[in-house]
């Protein structure tokens, strides 16, 4: 995350200085640039990207920037003509611009002091050792061609902390910071570490015990080999796809009744299990209805830009609506596609980026064509209706046996029937479409109902054309986004992946990569992924498999008093990582530790326990979709993934909301990871917790003895035994619960009731009421909910 | 607390040196609000620098009426409209401004005078609807717009708009922006609490991010307090767990994770144990705030009889109360019900029952305790009503369609002018008159009170600095204190 600036108005002459100072401070620690321009080092080469354009920006665009309209005096300072034109290279005493920002006169100083902002004189200085040293233009760095980049020599000396070209790139830089890579992690620890990392799931103990008892060189990458052929990869990776395209299971607006997305949901997940070239991935989503004799599981793809909230409220405007879905569309589209933040242009050019508004409406035209109603409630065409692979394998079964009684009339009917019924059950998914043509116009200040100029389909002035071949249609635009050419593609997924690997990403600011965003730490390491990538084939498992048997990915994530002095936030990656597990992970976690939780693959959405009355209170539909208000399902339902959790918008599950799940609105590329109360609430109190609790003591209460059992579950849940201290810590809490319950034993019977179904306990219910505790308190540890 | 609380780390670094302060978001810490450092010189210079720099409230409560009150029959005294009963609305009036699809298919649009009578109350005269006897006696309290205006037709849009300023979901609420700027004044309880009523049959949906973090961390959103089951979600221990067992576990729990901490030496393990100690400290300060039983009789009385009705509007403006003496620095009510399309005079009344006493009761008993002085009380809906009927109109009875060109709303307490009435709507009550105040105004306004200038407190998100008035809003110099 980045810093973020309280703006400037007009300050006493020597607040600058000091506000300049904070300034550079917060750069310096956070790494907003490159830590060289507070004047205590000498000056060194000057580059244009990293220094100067970010201070034109910040300080100039606002009125000499991409937005015609707020231009003053024609200059333009976000282009090469614009900001040559200020500047004789070599001569800073003869340039205008560096006249106008060091000119001791408020009225002839740029930016004026009206306008809030100021340059300091550190950075006076910069603007004028650029000049002196020629004046270098480059463009903004997302924007140029990815150029795979050499690997550098690993630094002498690191040994066994280099296993691949990923550790080279990351130790250039540690060394140039003074840091060094951390030995590798116990085995036990990474084997918990990447299987969470590549399944959302802690590793049964047996996986590990074999794990660590594997004597080949190539434990390690076997292991990955298997977790990512794991039909559990593809649920865990879906659910990051998912939180982009705003999947949910009902509309979002007012009374945000229920919708029918779920097929498309699994089309992810299966697609993802397939390990489907991100290149088609994308194709299909985007315009997976236009290709040619496209079949249905490509129509169904496209389902991807109907998750967007509608509106059905009573009185709404159509087109007002209408419009708002593309726009949705759009921003979607660029964030997880592009980083680029063209939301901005929607009501006039962007500030900061070459986005005009007509780039925008242009792009807007691509998708103006779908024939959708602007208000509507749950689905509305177009639709399609995809069987599952096991329906569709009936359905073929059922075809041939009816072709095969072409003499049986009786017999036939009787299977014609179930086909019916097969085919009547098949839920329609929300999909794109293309219908006639209409015109599209710049929306003057973004508003529906103002025509502006009429515009045709196209892509961004600033970034490359379309191929003259490709059609003007949406396909066209899928195909753009993933051709070799496209600067952003690549880079901005590669970097979406190293964040779910590492919790932020090269670049901090996956959903900004322009101007005002941050600047890849490893520059020539993200370019070098993304050419990886993009070069063999779009491999998304090839990626993370050459990620995560990194020494980068495999090291110790203790936490040495260097690292915290030198790099606390860790952006030099000395250290691996230790991250607090997503919400869904931390469910998912207790439901597999304890043995509860329910693996199938794919269907409906399902509805697991939450606190009565939620959706009563505050929630719309009461007397309609949702007149019975939540009703939790029974049985397997309530131990399924989180992933196939009923997704209500307006009033999520609230212990997912509670762990930093977003709504789900809006497209999200990267979630907060807090530390609350509230969170040790739900995790003390909420009834899965509890319930986790108590069948893990069901799982181990045939151990030996009691210390056997505690370290059984502790592995259970850790995928490591406890240290002897750990063991006597929990041995104590057992013995003191066990005194409190041997007194109270009715208590006893009350926690034992929690959940499901009762038990008659030979060891005695205060014997296993402890246990419950002992194993409640393991789920509560930091070390649980952490990724090691 | 940790220096160095992993995720939290950065933003605590950065605003800790713009804002020169200390504070750690919901529930986390208490911060020593030296608000003024968000309150430009510029700012004050615009105001003529006249004014003192220290803010005038500490903290909000905000009483949000969700389905939108009638101006015309609370606030917008139109005596005029009686002559023409049943007359269609000019189209000099209405100028082609587009209607909601409720309504625009109608084939007339009858002026609907209100049946209610006005009359002038209080030193400042202000003009007030028989509806509203209590909110009356407290005129001279009122800071009284009756010139606000929206964008948005549709309830969604528009009170996502009042409470985010923006019709689109996706940004952080008004309270959690105060919690990003301002910290909480309570080690034991959220910064930010919301809580919501209802009156006849629900009335419109409320959604999680009126009270939502946006793309600020998400513990800067409302805790909402709900009237059945915890008062806060999983606050309760589980059957079988009682509060010494409890206490014991969470040692238990204390003692490994500083095992971890030793070992690992991560800060963020630091955090979660405080936030442990923090979570079984609100077992026992949520359960006593929300128990009124130390409330005497005639400070019940003043929220009305249905003060012991769990749930409903009257016991949480007594909550609000008893949240805003416990430092909580943003309070956000929300009754349902005011969607009056039709059956207006009928409905409108239930709904003045539930709330004017209850609402006139919580100025009289803060000013009472000088709270009043540093509090901020908001009372707004997301838009406005129509002057023409919708549906039939009879000589008892009408109903009344959206409307956001015109809207009334009132403020009390800490910075604001007492006994004002600020803006006007021409005769129709349809369009505003002089003086128009939009949302982003509102909040500009609001922010001003709170020492913050709202060009100030923003937060960079996908490359823009965002705040609550987006690049709008403007401070209104007259209805300051």
């Amino acid at each position: 995350m980045r810093a973020e600036r309280v703006q400037r108005p007009g300050l006493c002459p020597w607040l600058p200085v000091f506000t300049g100072r904070i300034l550079v401070t917060v750069a310096g620690v956070i790494g907003l640039g490159s830590g060289t321009t507070s004047g205590r080092e000498p000056i060194g080469t000057v580059d244009f990207d990293r220094e100067i354009r970010p201070l034109l920006a910040d300080n100039c665009f606002q009125c000499h920037g991409p937005d015609e309209r707020a231009r003053k005096s024609k200059l333009r300072l976000d282009r090469r003509e614009g900001v040559l034109g200020q500047v004789t290279p070599g001569r800073p005493g003869v340039s205008t611009l560096l006249e106008r920002i060091a000119s001791p006169d408020p009225g002839h100083r740029m930016p004026p002091p009206g306008t809030g902002r100021a340059l300091t004189p550190g950075q006076v200085t910069r603007i004028r050792a650029w000049i002196s040293q020629g004046a270098r233009w480059t463009r903004h760095w997302s924007l140029r061609p990815i150029r795979r980049a050499t690997v550098p020599a690993a630094p002498p000396g690191v040994g066994g902390r280099s296993r691949n070209a990923i550790d080279h790139f990351v130790q250039a830089r540690l060394k140039r910071h003074g840091l060094v890579a951390s030995e590798p992690s116990g085995r036990a620890r990474l084997v918990r570490r990447v299987t969470l990392a590549l399944t959302g799931l802690p590793p049964q103990p047996g996986l590990v015990a074999v794990a660590v008892a594997d004597s080949g060189a190539d434990w390690y990458e076997r292991l990955v080999d298997r977790l990512l052929s794991s039909p559990r990869f593809g649920e865990h990776l879906a659910r990051h796809w998912l939180d982009l395209a705003r999947y949910a299971d009902t509309d979002g607006y007012q009374d945000d009744e229920p919708r029918v997305m779920w097929r498309w949901r699994d089309w992810v997940v299966d697609t993802i299990n397939d390990n489907m070239p991100f290149d088609r991935f994308t194709v299909e989503q985007l315009a997976g209805d236009l290709l040619a004799r496209a079949r249905p599981e490509q129509v169904l793809a496209t389902g991807f830009n109907r998750n967007n909230r509608t509106n059905g409220e009573g009185g709404s405007i159509a087109e007002e609506f209408r419009v708002e879905y593309i726009i949705d569309r759009l921003d979607t589209l660029s964030t997880t596609w592009m980083g680029l933040t063209l939301a901005c242009a929607r009501c006039h050019d962007h500030k900061y980026d070459p986005l005009s508004q007509r780039d925008f409406y242009r792009l807007f035209a691509f998708f103006n064509n779908i024939p959708e109603k602007g208000t509507y409630r749950r689905n509305a065409p177009p639709l399609v209706k995809v069987p599952t692979s096991v329906v569709a394998g009936e359905l073929a079964d059922l075809s041939r046996q009816i072709a095969a009684l072409a003499n049986s009339v009786k017999a036939r009917q009787a299977l014609e029937v179930r086909r019916t019924e097969l085919l009547k059950a098949v839920p329609s998914t929300m999909v794109l479409q293309e219908g006639p043509r209409r015109d599209t116009f710049i929306l003057v200040r973004g508003r529906y109902d103002r025509h502006g100029e009429k515009v045709t389909a196209g892509v961004p002035e600033s970034l490359p054309e379309m191929d003259a071949g490709l059609p003007r249609n949406r396909l066209g635009l899928a195909r753009w986004l993933v051709s070799d050419r496209h600067p952003l593609t690549a880079r901005v997924a590669v970097n979406r992946i190293w964040q779910q690997l590492f919790g932020r990403g090269l670049v901090t600011t996956p959903e900004d990569f322009g101007s005002q965003g941050a600047r890849p730490s490893h520059p020539a390491l993200l370019d070098w992924l993304a050419s990886e990538f993009r070069d063999r084939g779009w491999d998304v498992k090839r990626l993370l498999r050459l990620i995560v048997t990194s020494h980068t990915f495999r090291q110790s994530s203790k936490v040495r008093a260097v690292d915290l002095k030198l790099d606390p936030a860790n952006r030099w990656l000395a250290r691996a990582p230790r991250l607090r597990l997503s919400a869904e992970t931390i469910r998912d976690q207790a439901l597999a530790a304890s043995g509860m939780i329910v693996e199938q693959l794919g269907g409906p959405s399902v509805k697991p326990h939450q606190p009565a009355g939620l959706w009563k209170e505050i929630a719309g539909g009461a007397s309609g979709a949702y007149k019975n208000g939540y009703q939790a399902d029974r049985g397997a339902g309530l131990y399924r993934r989180s992933l196939y959790t009923f997704w209500r918008r307006t009033i999520p599950p609230p212990m997912m909301a509670t762990f930093d799940a977003p709504s789900r609105e809006a497209c999200s590329v990267r979630r907060g990871r807090t530390n609350t109360p509230l969170q040790a609430l739900a995790l003390m109190n909420d009834t899965l917790f509890v319930e986790a609790a108590r069948r893990l003591a069901d799982r181990v209460a045939a151990g030996d003895d009691v210390s056997d059992r505690i370290d059984s579950a502790f592995a259970h849940v850790l995928g490591r035994r406890p240290t002897a201290m750990e063991r006597r810590l929990l041995m104590a809490s057992y013995l003191r619960s066990l005194a409190r319950f041997s007194k109270r034993p009715g208590l006893g019977k009350e926690l034992l009731a929690a959940g499901g179904a009762r038990l008659h306990d030979p060891q005695g219910v205060a014997a296993r009421a402890s246990l419950v505790t002992t194993c409640h308190v393991i789920l509560n540890l930091d070390e649980v909910v952490t990724r090691e | 607390m940790s220096e160095f609380a992993g995720g939290l780390w950065q933003e605590k670094i950065s605003r800790r040196l713009f804002l020169g302060r200390s504070s750690l978001g919901v529930g986390t810490g208490v911060g020593t609000a030296a608000i003024a450092t968000l309150l430009g010189e510029e700012a004050v210079g615009q105001q003529g620098g006249q004014r003192g720099r220290r803010p005038r409230a500490r903290r909000v409560i905000y009483l949000c009426q969700s389905g939108a009150p009638s101006q015309l029959d609370l606030f917008d005294h139109k005596p005029g409209l009686v002559a023409r009963f049943g007359q269609p609305l000019p189209d000099s009036i209405r100028k082609g401004q587009r209607l909601t699809t409720m309504t625009s298919g109608q084939k007339q649009f009858p002026v609907a005078p209100s049946i209610f009578r006005f009359r002038q109350h209080g030193h400042s005269g202000a003009m007030i609807s028989e509806l509203l006897p209590f909110t009356a006696r407290m005129a001279d309290e009122l800071c009284l717009v009756r010139s606000m205006h929206t964008e948005a037709i549709n309830h969604d849009p528009a009170i996502t708009l009042l409470q985010t300023g923006s019709q689109q979901a996706g940004r952080p609420s008004f309270g959690a922006w105060l919690s990003y700027g301002l910290g909480s004044e309570n080690r034991n309880l959220p910064s930010f609490v919301a809580l919501t009523s209802w009156s006849l049959k629900g009335g419109q949906p409320l959604y999680d991010r009126l009270w939502g973090s946006g793309f600020l961390p998400t513990r800067h959103q409302g805790v909402r307090f709900r009237a059945v089951g915890d008062p806060v979600l999983f606050l309760s221990n589980p059957h079988g767990i009682a509060s010494g067992l409890r206490r014991e576990l969470l040692d238990d729990v204390a003692r490994l994770n500083r095992l971890k901490l030793d070992s690992f030496g991560d800060p963020e393990i630091e955090t979660r144990m405080a936030q442990y100690e923090l979570a079984f400290r609100m077992q026992t300060s949520v359960p006593e705030l929300v128990d009124f039983s130390d409330e005497p009789r005639h400070v019940l009385d003043l929220y009305g009889p249905d003060v012991a009705r769990r749930g409903s509007y009257a016991p949480n403006c007594l909550l609000a109360r008893r949240l805003s003496e416990r430092g909580v620095r943003f309070i956000q009510l929300f009754h349902r019900g005011w969607d009056q399309h039709s059956n207006l005079p009928r409905d409108i009344r239930e709904l003045c029952r539930a709330t004017d006493q209850p609402s006139a009761g919580l100025l009289r008993d803060l000013k009472q305790r000088g709270l009043l002085d540093d509090t901020l009380v908001i009372w707004a809906g997301e838009f406005g009503r129509t002057v023409y009927s919708q549906g039939e109109l009879t000589s008892t009875s009408y109903g009344r369609d959206h409307h956001p060109r015109c809207f009334s709303v009132w403020m009390a307490g800490g910075g604001v002018r007492a006994g004002t009435t600020y803006g006007a709507t021409a005769d129709f009550s349809y369009n505003v008159a002089e003086n128009g105040v939009h949302v982003h105004d509102l909040n500009a306004t609001l922010l001003y009170c709170l020492g913050i200038d709202h060009r100030r407190l923003t937060f960079k998100y996908q490359g823009r600095h965002h705040r609550l008035t987006d690049v709008h809003g403007r401070v209104v110099e007259p209805l300051l204190a």
